[in-house]
C-alpha cells in the first residue's frame, strides 16, 4: 500500500507518543488490539484550553499518523468534545481509502472520550471554586 | 537510498546471468527461430532439438524421464491441468478430491471451482507444524476418490511434506497423487520417481529461470508395476503439441531458459545448501533475541531457504510499512492491503489472526549474505521496538 508525504511522516517519526500521568489529566481509549485497532489519548487540561496531549495506537500507518497528528495539534486548542478537525477531512489530509475509514472513527472515539473526560472535570473544578 | 535488501526469493529469483545468456543466444540464433513443431524443414528441426534437450535437463533434475515432462506457462497452469485435467478425465466414476488447507491458491481455487461443479472435496488441516500424517489422508480417501493433492514444500512456511509415505497411501487405494513441487527445486532434493507421485507441478522462476514457463511431469506406469498411467483431459485446444496434452507453440527460448535453469539448480553443491542453512540459523537467532517472536511451520521438516515468523504487539500492515525501505520480503499471506486476509496457512496451523497477520515469511536465496541478514535483524529490531513503543505494547 502506498502512503502520502503526510502519513509516512507522522507515521516514521511518532513525536507525541506516549502517555502523560497527573491529576490534570484525561484519558480515553478505543477499539481493542484483538480486532487490529486500538488508540489512547492522554490529554492534559488547564481550565478550558489543551495544554499537552499524548497517544498510543495499535494499528495500521493511517491510524498512527493520524493520532500523532492530532495531538500534535494539541496544544492552546480550546477544549471541545470534537476533533480538531473532523474525519472526513483527516481522510483527505492523509489520503485514507475509503475502506479504512472505520478506522479514523475508532481515532475520533478515543478523542472524544478523553476529551467528555476532561471537560467534565474542568466543569467538576469550576463549580467546587469559590 | 540504497535497494532495499532482497529477501524474497520464495516469491520470485533474478534469472541466472547463466540462464539469461542462453536464452539470448537462442532468440538472436538466425537458425533458431523455427517452430519446434514444424518438422518439414531444418528451422524446425533446430527449434525442436533445443526443446528436447531442455526437457532432458529438466528430467535429470527432477528424476524422471525427459518423456514424463510436459511444458506449460508455469506451476499455476501445471496444477490447473492436473487438478482440472484429472477430475474431467474420471468424472463418471469418481468425483472427491482431496487437498490441505496449506496448499497454495493454484491448488485450493481449483478444487474449489470443481466444488461449484459438484465435485466433492476433503482440505486436510496439517498439525501445527504444518505437517500431514499419511494416516489422515488414508482416512479421507473414499471409493469415489480420484485425485489427492499436496505440496512437497510449503512456499508460506517452507515445510517438507513426506511425499513417499503419501504416495504409498494413495497407491494402495488407487487414487492419483498430484504433488506441487515448484518451491523444491534447488532446495532439497527432488526425484520424481522415487517420489512416487503420478503428477507433479514445477516452475522455472523460482530457480532463476524465467517466469511464464514450467513444467506437468508425468508418470508413465509400465504395465509390470502393476498401475496403470494417470490420464487427463487436457485443458488446451488448438495444435497437437506436447502429445496432444497441451495445445499452443512451445516458446523454445523459454524452456532452454527452464532447461539450463534446472541444470544448474541440480548441481547446487552441498556447500551452498549448508551456507543457507547457517544464514537462517542465524536469522533465527536475531529474530528470537528480540523478543515476542514466534517460528511458524515445523524448524526440523523444512526446508532453510524459508523462514517464517510472527512478531507479537505489532500490527500487520504497519510492520510490513516500517521495514519497506530497507528490507524486500512478504507477510505470510500477501496482506499487503487493508483489505487484505491474514494468512490462511498460518490460520490452518493454529495462529491466531492478529499473528497471522503480523508475520514475516524471509526467502533467502544464491545472493543473500551476512550482511544481508544483520541488516534484517538489525531493521526488525529497531522497528518492531518503535512499533510496541507507539502500542505500549
Amino acid at each position: 500500500m502506498n502512503y502520502n508525504a503526510l502519513t509516512r511522516r507522522y507515521f516514521e517519526m511518532p513525536a507525541a507518543a506516549g502517555e502523560l500521568s497527573g491529576a490534570d489529566v484525561s484519558r480515553g481509549a478505543s477499539g481493542s488490539v484483538a480486532a487490529g485497532t486500538w488508540v489512547q489519548f492522554d490529554l492534559q487540561a488547564a481550565s478550558t484550553t489543551l495544554q499537552a496531549a499524548r497517544f498510543l495506537a495499535f494499528g495500521c500507518p493511517h491510524t498512527i499518523a493520524v493520532a500523532a497528528w492530532l495531538t500534535e495539534q494539541a496544544p492552546g486548542r480550546v477544549l471541545t468534545p470534537a476533533l480538531p478537525e473532523g474525519v472526513q477531512a483527516l481522510s483527505t489530509r492523509f489520503e485514507v481509502p475509503i475502506p479504512k475509514l472505520g478506522r479514523l472513527l475508532i481515532v475520533e472515539d478515543a478523542w472524544i472520550a478523553a476529551a467528555t473526560r476532561a471537560l467534565a472535570r474542568v466543569n467538576a473544578l469550576i463549580k467546587i471554586a469559590p | 537510498m540504497s535497494a532495499p535488501v532482497y529477501l524474497d526469493h520464495a516469491s520470485t529469483t533474478p534469472v541466472d546471468p547463466r540462464v539469461a545468456q542462453r536464452m539470448a543466444e537462442v532468440l538472436s540464433a538466425e537458425s533458431q527461430f523455427g517452430n519446434p513443431s514444424s518438422s518439414s524443414h531444418s528451422f524446425g528441426d533446430e527449434a525442436a532439438a533445443l526443446v528436447e534437450s531442455a526437457r532432458k535437463q529438466v528430467g535429470v533434475a527432477v528424476g524422471c524421464s525427459a518423456d514424463d515432462v510436459l511444458w506449460t506457462s508455469g506451476a499455476t497452469e501445471a496444477n490447473n491441468l492436473a487438478i482440472f485435467g484429472v477430475a474431467q478425465y474420471y468424472r463418471e466414476s469418481r468425483r472427491h478430491i482431496v487437498t490441505a488447507r496449506t496448499e497454495h491458491k493454484a491448488v485450493l481455487d481449483p478444487c474449489r471451482e470443481l466444488e461449484r461443479r459438484g465435485w466433492k472435496v476433503t482440505y486436510l488441516v496439517p498439525d501445527r507444524e504444518g505437517l500431514l500424517d499419511p494416516g489422515q489422508v488414508a482416512d479421507a480417501l473414499q471409493p469415489d476418490t480420484v485425485l489427492v493433492s499436496v505440496m512437497h514444500v510449503n512456499n508460506e512456511i517452507g515445510v517438507v511434506q513426506n511425499i513417499p509415505a503419501i504416495a504409498a497411501v494413495c497407491a494402495q487405494h488407487g487414487a492419483w497423487l498430484h504433488v506441487d513441487a515448484a518451491q523444491s527445486v534447488g532446495k532439497c532434493p527432488v526425484h520424481f520417481s522415487s517420489f512416487g507421485a503420478d503428477l507433479m507441478s514445477l516452475s522455472a522462476h523460482k530457480v532463476y529461470g524465467p517466469k511464464g514457463v514450467g513444467a506437468l511431469i508425468v508418470a508413465r506406469r509400465d504395465v509390470a508395476e502393476g498401475r496403470r498411467s494417470v490420464q487427463f483431459t487436457p485443458l488446451l485446444f488448438g495444435g497437437g503439441q506436447e502429445r496432444n496434452l497441451r495445445a499452443g507453440t512451445v516458446a523454445t527460448h523459454q524452456v532452454v531458459g527452464m532447461g539450463q535453469a534446472f541444470e544448474l539448480a541440480s548441481t547446487t553443491s552441498s556447500i551452498e545448501t549448508a551456507r543457507i542453512a547457517q544464514l537462517q540459523q542465524r536469522l533465527w537467532r536475531g529474530l528470537a533475541a528480540i523478543g515476542g517472536v514466534l517460528r511458524n511451520g515445523s524448524a526440523v521438516h523444512s526446508v532453510p531457504h524459508l523462514l517464517n515468523a510472527s512478531f507479537e504487539g505489532v500490527e500487520g500492515e504497519s510492520l510490513l510499512a516500517a521495514i519497506r525501505p530497507h528490507l524486500a520480503l512478504s507477510t505470510g499471506s500477501a496482506c499487503t492491503s487493508a483489505l487484505g486476509e491474514p494468512s490462511y496457512v498460518l490460520r490452518a496451523l493454529g495462529r491466531s489472526e492478529r499473528l497471522s497477520e503480523s508475520s514475516l515469511r524471509f526467502g533467502l536465496g544464491r545472493s543473500t549474505t551476512v550482511a544481508d541478514i544483520e541488516m534484517a535483524v538489525a531493521v526488525l529490531s529497531r522497528e518492531v521496538s518503535r512499533l510496541r513503543k507507539v502500542a505500549g505494547t
